[in-house]
């Protein structure tokens, strides 16, 4: 008998996903069994793919350099890259209790070039959203936008105007923004009737948003299961067993 | 020689790959660095927060120059600056992407954190032989055998010898390439998307017992969520539009006019709202942790 | 000893309290079922999936596109049927792809296993066979996203510095030396950047990279929140999830503004954009799309039939 390797693949994930849904019983061994592989292997994983997508190329090749071979060219060793190495044991320090503060450099790095990057992150994420708020209210024609499939293709698209239904979408849409912007920004008791009547408005347009998020979420959660349900019957049984197409 | 030509110039940084004087300088370099990390170990407590402060507000200092300063525009690799200002708008520019590879050399020296956590509470478990002790030894055998067996599959496709290993068809695969396959692509991929895909069914359950109209909040969340769930299928939306007219007013009224509307008005602003909240919120925690200001921060 | 409870359960009551088992069984049984019997279900694709495809499908050949590949299987469900169809359109087109990621150490590896899965099925069905190092590159894994992606916008060359990738039959080589990167200086030499991600890198994208194009496929949950971007056009296209894949499948068979019995129309496009009619367009998005709606409507039902015993209990109550 040869070994199917295709198979072999398709069993041992088959049987690995059946192990964890035993945890939908309820908690047992089988899972547990299963969740622990999973995260060894995880770990594993982790600590090979370290090395061979990242550390060896951004730093050990360049550390060392390279020779002319196999058609790459040759590169001069960078010995300063050595120097990286005490400072990312300083993190490991973390677990030392009299040293321990020794963990905050190498962290300290990090987070103030996270922190450097907040400005220019910011203006590039938000300004062309301010700028996309920015719709205008005023109508330049009738209030209803005629049918596109309606007029003479020639014509193409309409154009241009702004139709009295598109105006007031665009006064939902600001309305919305306002309101729910309002809603975060004065959550300490206000007296003001306007704000606070904003500030209700926005709880209850922020729930469009929420239900919307909800309703997205399912379609993941359930295609995730959907495509399991697929790797065991479609993949594994029918394809891996059965030679079925 | 062709490949030669692209070596870059000889300077005191660098060393040609193999010679000594490369392995003499990464030697002293290392004992120097060992030196610096006792030298840290030494500091005087007082000196600790200012060490840490002026390290943090560096590195931020750096990425604020580097968003403030006006930027080369169109900059060949040859092209000299003609005063002080353009010198500096050079090496900033130059040297944001000898920063970014040095942060990601240090956040890999840092992953190995959460592993080695990890092993501490599992080698402990062993030790003292703790309840369930033996799914420990499971977590530790399939780490070494997934370490194992990648370093041994990449070193070997490393080899020229083996460069049919990187073809379709399994072609000169040995025991250690179909074991990683195995372990990889069998156990782990499978097994990370039984995990997530197990929600699916608690997802199901506690929108049964707890999605309840019993405000006019929810009332509102549930009602969006049922015509986002509706608009997601086809076919209803297909139904749906057979009993309207596409020519009139009520074309509006279709499936798709209505999630499209709804999306495109209410449901975008109101996250746009709160992604200016969110907004605020990160930029300001950005200054706090630069200017360690954060009391959970990097200084305190 | 258990004790049974003696009163019987009211009408309200029982539609309050299916028992999890049963909830359980029924979704196992809606999402498995429907996957035996494939059929081409009616789809309107959404707006954002029609910008996604016609912008690909306006691209000259031999162009050049940058890949972020911030998935794994934990999202295979929906991310794999994203990358596949992004591949099949690449692939179809003659456009060569640079592959990167931020997100997870295993994402390389399981991009590089997707790729090589839809590039043979290419080549088996006539196609050109895309050869790795030739016509795509894989640069591996950056675990400090924020910086390398303002690498990627201020000077992209140099995250390509030390990497290698393998040629088909061949030792790594530096992918510097690959003709995909040929031509190469900038980001903004890309006609776009392409996120297929399950992660929040698609803010760290957008957040920093200025000079290039952005397009994403993203997973259900972040698909409202990634509509705000595409509103605000910093987005070019947008495709998100199960339906977004099954948009892109429909668009890849039917074409837009195509004549046919299934025609697509658009009012933002007047030009006819064919799609590959008579190749294997249909991936994941078919597959999922039937189960997923047995799925939506188990849900649906449970909702309403939970709510339903609320007003029951109430207006007896009352």
């Amino acid at each position: 008998m040869t070994y199917n390797h295709d198979l072999a693949v398709l069993s041992v994930g088959a049987i690995a996903t059946i192990g964890l849904y035993t945890i939908l019983y309820r908690e047992n061994r089988f899972y547990r069994f299963f969740e622990h592989l999973f995260l060894g292997l995880a770990s594993g994983w982790a600590l090979v793919a370290l090395w061979t997508e990242t550390l060896k190329s951004l730093w050990w090749d360049k550390l060392v350099g390279a020779s002319a071979s196999d058609g790459n060219s040759a590169a001069m060793g960078y010995w300063v890259y050595i120097m990286l190495l005490p400072i990312g044991a300083m993190g490991y320090m973390v677990f030392s209790k009299k040293h321990n503060w020794m963990s905050r450099i190498p962290i300290g790095i990090i987070l103030g070039l996270y922190s450097g990057q907040q400005f220019n992150a910011w203006t590039n994420r938000y300004i062309p959203q301010m700028a996309g708020t920015m719709k205008s209210i005023i109508p330049t024609a009738g209030f209803f936008k005629p049918d596109p499939n309606a007029l003479n293709p020639a014509l193409g698209p309409v154009k241009g105007d702004l139709y009295g239904s598109e105006a007031l979408n665009n006064l939902i849409f600001i309305f919305t923004v306002l309101c729910v912007l309002s809603y975060f920004l004065f959550s300490f008791d206000v007296k003001n009737k306007l704000v606070k009547s904003a500030s209700l408005m926005g709880r209850w347009l922020l729930m469009i948003g929420f239900g919307a998020i909800f309703g997205t979420t399912v379609m993941m959660r359930f295609s995730l299961l959907i495509d399991r349900m697929f790797f065991i019957w479609i993949e594994f049984v029918k394809q891996g067993l059965f030679h079925l197409k | 020689m062709e490949l030669l030509a692209q070596l870059a110039p000889k300077t005191f940084w660098n060393a040609p790959n193999g010679s000594s004087e490369l392995w003499v300088k990464i030697i002293i370099a290392f004992f120097i660095g060992i030196g610096f990390f006792i030298g840290m170990m030494n500091v005087p407590t007082q000196m600790r927060r200012p060490i840490v402060f002026t390290v943090t507000f560096v590195s931020g200092l750096f990425y604020f120059l580097f968003w403030i300063y006006p930027a080369p525009i169109n900059k060949a690799p040859e092209d000299a600056p003609r005063n002080t200002l353009e010198a500096f708008s050079f090496w900033i520019s130059d040297s944001q992407a000898v920063v970014a590879d040095l942060t990601n050399i240090i956040a890999s020296f840092l992953i190995g954190l959460g592993i080695y956590s990890l092993l501490r509470v599992h080698l402990g478990k062993i030790k003292k032989q703790q309840r369930d002790w033996q799914f420990s030894v499971v977590l530790i055998v399939s780490m070494l055998a997934m370490i194992l067996f990648g370093y041994v599959d990449f070193y070997m496709r490393l080899d020229p010898a083996n460069s049919k290993m990187a073809g379709s068809g399994y072609v000169g695969w040995t025991f250690w390439q179909f074991g990683r396959d195995l372990l990889f692509n069998g156990l782990l991929q499978n097994m990370d998307a039984g995990m997530f895909s197990i929600v699916a069914f608690y997802i199901l359950s506690a929108a049964y017992r707890a999605f309840r109209a019993r405000s006019i909040e929810a009332t509102i969340l549930l009602v969006t969520a049922l015509v986002v769930m509706l608009s997601l299928m086809g076919l209803v939306e297909f139904y749906w539009a057979q009993g309207v007219d596409s020519a009139h007013l009520s074309n509006n009224f279709k499936l798709d006019n209505v999630a499209r509307w709804l999306r495109g008005n209410v449901q975008t602003p109101a996250i746009r709202g709160i992604d200016f909240g969110v907004g605020i919120g990160l930029l300001a925690m950005g200054v706090r942790l630069w200017l360690n200001l954060e009391k959970t921060g990097s200084a305190s | 000893m258990a004790t049974l409870d003696p009163t019987p359960k009211s009408f309200a009551e029982k539609l309050q309290s299916v028992p999890k088992p049963v909830l359980y069984l029924v979704l196992f049984l809606l999402a498995a079922l429907p996957l035996f019997f494939p059929v081409k279900l009616p789809n309107k694709p959404i707006d954002a999936s029609i910008d996604f495809y016609a912008h690909l499908m306006q691209l000259p050949e031999g162009s050049k596109v940058l890949i972020s590949s911030d998935w794994t299987n934990s999202t295979r469900g929906e991310s794999m049927g994203e990358m596949e169809a992004l591949l099949r359109i690449l692939m179809r087109k003659g456009i060569k792809f640079v592959v990167y990621t931020t997100a997870d150490p295993q994402a390389p590896q399981v991009a590089r296993d997707t790729i090589r899965k839809i590039a043979d099925e290419e080549g088996k069905a006539g196609g050109y066979r895309y050869k790795p190092f030739e016509d795509y590159v894989i640069l591996g894994y950056y675990p400090n996203g924020e910086g390398t992606t303002s690498a990627i916008n201020n000077k992209f060359l140099s995250i390509c510095e030390g990497k290698k990738d393998w040629p088909e039959n061949s030792p790594p080589r530096d992918v510097l030396q690959s003709p995909v990167l040929q031509g190469i200086k900038s980001v903004s030499d890309f006609k776009y950047l392409i996120m297929v991600t399950a992660s929040s890198t698609n803010t760290v994208v957008l957040e920093r990279v200025t000079k290039a194009p952005l397009m994403f496929m993203v997973t259900g949950v972040m698909v409202p929140e990634n509509t705000t971007y595409y509103a605000s056009g910093q987005l070019k296209g947008l495709c998100g999830g199960v339906k977004g894949v099954y948009d892109l499948e429909t668009l890849m068979e039917d074409g837009l503004n195509v004549e046919g019995p299934h025609k697509v129309l658009s009012e933002k496009y007047t030009d006819v954009i064919p799609g590959f009619p008579g190749k294997q367009n249909a991936g994941k998005g078919n597959a999922y799309y039937p189960s997923l709606h047995f799925a939506l409507f188990l849900l649906i039902l449970a909702v309403i039939t939970g709510n339903v015993g609320m007003f029951l209990s109430k207006r007896k109550g009352a």
